[in-house]
């Protein structure tokens, strides 16, 4: 049975991935081509 | 009464001269309709004779551009105007002469006498300026004054001027139908009458000449339009004013000497010293070891705070929350990962503080002048170093900053030596292992070896950087043209305002964009080190107790066994044995394996992985910071991980590999393929492992 800080855990590591394969993967169309307030990808 | 019109850029000293032939015979008032101010005065230029002078507003050419540089337009081209000038005066100043001999070229053309007055003479020793003044004379077709409106030097020779101006030429100094002499002969033919330069004007100026002469003006802006597009005329105007700066540099040539030698004021003097051949780059990289010794010694106080501070917390929380997987996440995952990151804010901080001081006070585009020397010998430009100095920062705008470098084969170079130098995200890396495996001793009891070895660091970056330029411009078969034109800034007090907010912008660009990746992979990456695949994983507890059943251990080191097995059988366990065989020769083991990987995504990374992966494997539950834990790791045959050699082989490692995903990313988007990123980094990468390599096995 899960308890409670297991689904926590599980939350919190499936958000981390989403944030990730988002910055990584997934570019969203740039209007202009300066660096806006992303930092082209610095960070 | 003879009138004469006082015209000239603004900032010559216009008004201070006309104070000085005036004196307190003025009157100001506005000009009809407007709030533009209208300043008369009155001049006696003998017992007899007074001149009636009108101070007209600053205007840098007759192109006007504002209701004050309409004014003077209107005026010089109206004959039945009341105040019409029989002579115009323009004042020009003797340190930007070539600027403010524009608008003097086109009053000429106008056919009214007119005088030029140099003024701020007395600046022409301090700055080394010399001037053929009947050179000037002849080739300007004009009588010219020397004046100082501080000393008042030579205004008794404008008023001398002021009585012979019979005598003084009306015709213009150049030709402008040149630029188009089809247009202007067929424009003369059908406006005989007419001044050429005026018909010119009122066809391309927005002005309203209300009170000039309608028809004739009229059927020349027809008769252009007829002739001329809207574009046509913009791009004579353009010409127009490239063969009159033509003439003004060939004029100058002629008649005006600047000898900086010879200069005398605190810029020309400063300039001197810090652009020297020998001592501008020894003051240079005297600069550069004062800012590395400063960011270790000053920054050590706040981050052992921090270091402390972040260990207090995690401790506070165990102690606070319930135990659990989620507690322990929060411990040896969310706040070890951004521990590693918040402890580098005071030495990037201060690095920003020195960099933004250097560009605030003038003296960066000094270094980029002298570099460009030795620059263009590695097939780089002098603008070269901006890009390799923010590349201190971060490797994407300084890519970015190569787009103002013109030839194509030296800002491609400049994209692929950039990501040698040091960047901050490397920082946290140096600063770590420099403190880990380099004493904390004074040398010669001046300089601080660990801040020696971090300033040695970021000049090997700078010398990859170079040497590999050089290697590149005789390999790279790119055909470009090269030439370096830059303007250097006046010295100044920096002001401290604008370091302070660039500073701020980029130490918390640094903490809250890089922080949220070092979260999200903190959070990963505990998750992978604290499960795993298959009955190893589960059943660790068993396994390691029935490995341990004759032996005498405390509970607190089987904890640790147990922590320990665990981790090398979980995922992120299973990946580092993976890699393990290549870079065991560099002196690494598996969880620096794991960490060099992550750190490709971010290279703060790095500390922050081991600072989750170290926490991970130790049961005890004593405060312990970061480097601790560095410092106690131990192979299973009890030996350091963290040695002089590995030490050193990390730090060439990363002095050399190449930089984080994000820079692939923007050196593809600049080269506009991905040849050049591949190119980059397996060759940064081969470098790296080689040099590491050797480094590793010599000093084992």
């Amino acid at each position: 049975m899960i308890n409670t800080q297991e689904i926590l855990v599980y939350i919190a590591v499936l958000l981390a991935v989403f944030f990730l394969v988002k910055k990584y993967f997934y570019k969203p169309k740039k209007t202009t081509k300066s660096c806006g307030n992303d930092s082209c990808g610095c960070h | 009464m003879l009138k004469v019109a006082l015209i000239g850029n603004p900032n010559t000293g216009k008004t201070s001269v006309f104070n000085h032939l005036t004196g307190l015979n003025q009157q100001v008032g506005n000009y009809p309709g407007i709030t533009v101010e209208k300043k008369i005065g009155y001049c006696k230029l003998t017992r007899h004779h007074k001149a009636k002078i009108i101070d007209l507003p600053g205007t840098y050419s007759l192109n006007a551009s504002s209701l004050d540089e309409s004014i003077v337009i209107e005026l010089l081209m109206n004959k039945n105007d009341e105040d019409f000038p029989d002579v115009a005066i323009v004042v020009s100043d003797v340190e930007n002469l070539k600027r403010n001999l524009l608008l003097f070229t086109q009053i000429k053309e106008l056919e009214i006498p007119t005088i030029l007055v140099i003024n701020m003479s007395d600046r022409m020793k301090r700055k080394g300026i010399s001037i053929d003044i009947p050179v000037l004379e002849k080739e300007l077709n004009t009588k010219i004054a020397l004046v100082s409106s501080r000393t008042k030097d030579g205004i008794e020779g404008i008023k001398t001027l002021l009585q012979d101006y019979k005598n003084i030429s009306s015709d213009a100094c150049l030709d402008t139908s040149k630029i188009d002499v089809e247009y202007f002969d067929r424009l003369k033919k059908a406006f005989p009458n007419q001044s050429l330069y005026k018909l010119w004007l009122v066809i391309t100026q927005d002005v309203n000449f209300g009170k000039v002469d309608k028809k004739p003006m009229e059927d020349a802006t027809s008769f252009s339009f007829a002739t001329k597009t809207n574009s046509e005329l913009k791009k004579l105007q353009q010409k127009e004013t490239i063969v009159r700066y033509k003439f003004i540099n060939d004029t100058l040539k002629k008649g005006y000497l600047v000898d900086k030698s010879k200069a005398r004021d605190l810029r020309s003097i400063l300039d001197r010293i810090l652009t020297h051949k020998v001592f501008g780059y020894v003051i240079f990289f005297g600069i550069l070891l004062l800012i590395f010794q400063a960011i270790f010694d000053w920054s050590s106080v706040p981050m052992d705070f921090i270091d402390s501070s972040f260990a207090s917390l995690g401790d506070w929380v165990r102690n606070t929350f319930p135990a659990g997987v989620f507690t322990d996440l929060l411990v040896n995952g969310i706040i070890a990962g951004l521990g590693g990151i918040v402890i580098f804010i005071p030495q990037i901080a201060f690095l920003f503080l020195f960099i933004s001081v250097l560009e605030e006070s003038g003296y960066m585009s000094r270094v980029v002048f002298l570099m460009d020397r030795i620059m263009r010998r590695f097939g780089l430009s002098g603008k070269s170093i901006v890009p390799l100095i923010s590349g201190t920062a971060c490797a994407i705008p300084a890519i970015m900053a190569t787009r103002n470098i013109e030839s194509w084969k030296e800002r491609l170079i400049t994209i692929l030596v950039t990501p040698f130098t040091t960047c901050s995200a490397r920082l946290p890396v140096y600063a770590i292992l420099i403190a880990l495996v380099i004493p904390d001793q004074r040398i010669l009891g001046v300089f601080n070896a660990q801040g020696l070895t971090l300033m040695f660091l970021y000049l090997l970056g700078f010398a990859a950087a170079i040497i590999s330029a050089y290697i590149l411009n005789k390999v790279l078969k790119i055909k470009s043209k090269s030439y370096f034109v830059i303007e250097m800034p006046n010295y100044k007090l920096p002001m401290f305002k604008n370091v302070f907010i660039n500073v701020f912008e980029k130490t918390k660009a640094f903490l809250v964009d890089a922080g949220k990746i070092i979260l999200a992979i903190s959070i990963v990456l505990w998750f992978l080190a604290s499960y795993g695949p298959g009955e190893k994983f589960n059943n660790a507890e068993n396994i390691v107790k029935t490995e341990v059943v004759n032996q005498e251990i405390s509970s607190l080191e089987l904890d640790d066994k147990i922590a320990s097995y665990k981790l090398e059988h979980s995922y992120i366990g299973i990946v580092g044995k993976t890699i393990e065989p290549i870079i065991r020769p560099l002196g690494y083991d598996w969880k620096i394996g794991i960490a060099l990987v992550t750190s490709f995504a971010a290279r703060e990374v790095f500390v922050g992985t081991l600072a989750t992966i170290y926490s991970v494997g130790s049961a005890g539950e004593e405060e312990e910071t970061i480097k601790q834990k560095m410092a106690a790791e131990v192979y299973p045959n009890g030996k350091k991980v963290f040695t002089l050699a590995s030490g050193i082989s990390l730090l060439l490692f990363y002095a050399f590999a190449m930089q984080c995903m994000a820079t692939l990313a923007i050196v593809k988007k600049e080269t506009n393929s991905w040849k050049w990123p591949m190119i980059q980094l397996f060759g940064m990468t081969a470098i790296a492992y080689i040099t590491a390599l050797i480094s590793f096995q010599l000093f084992k």
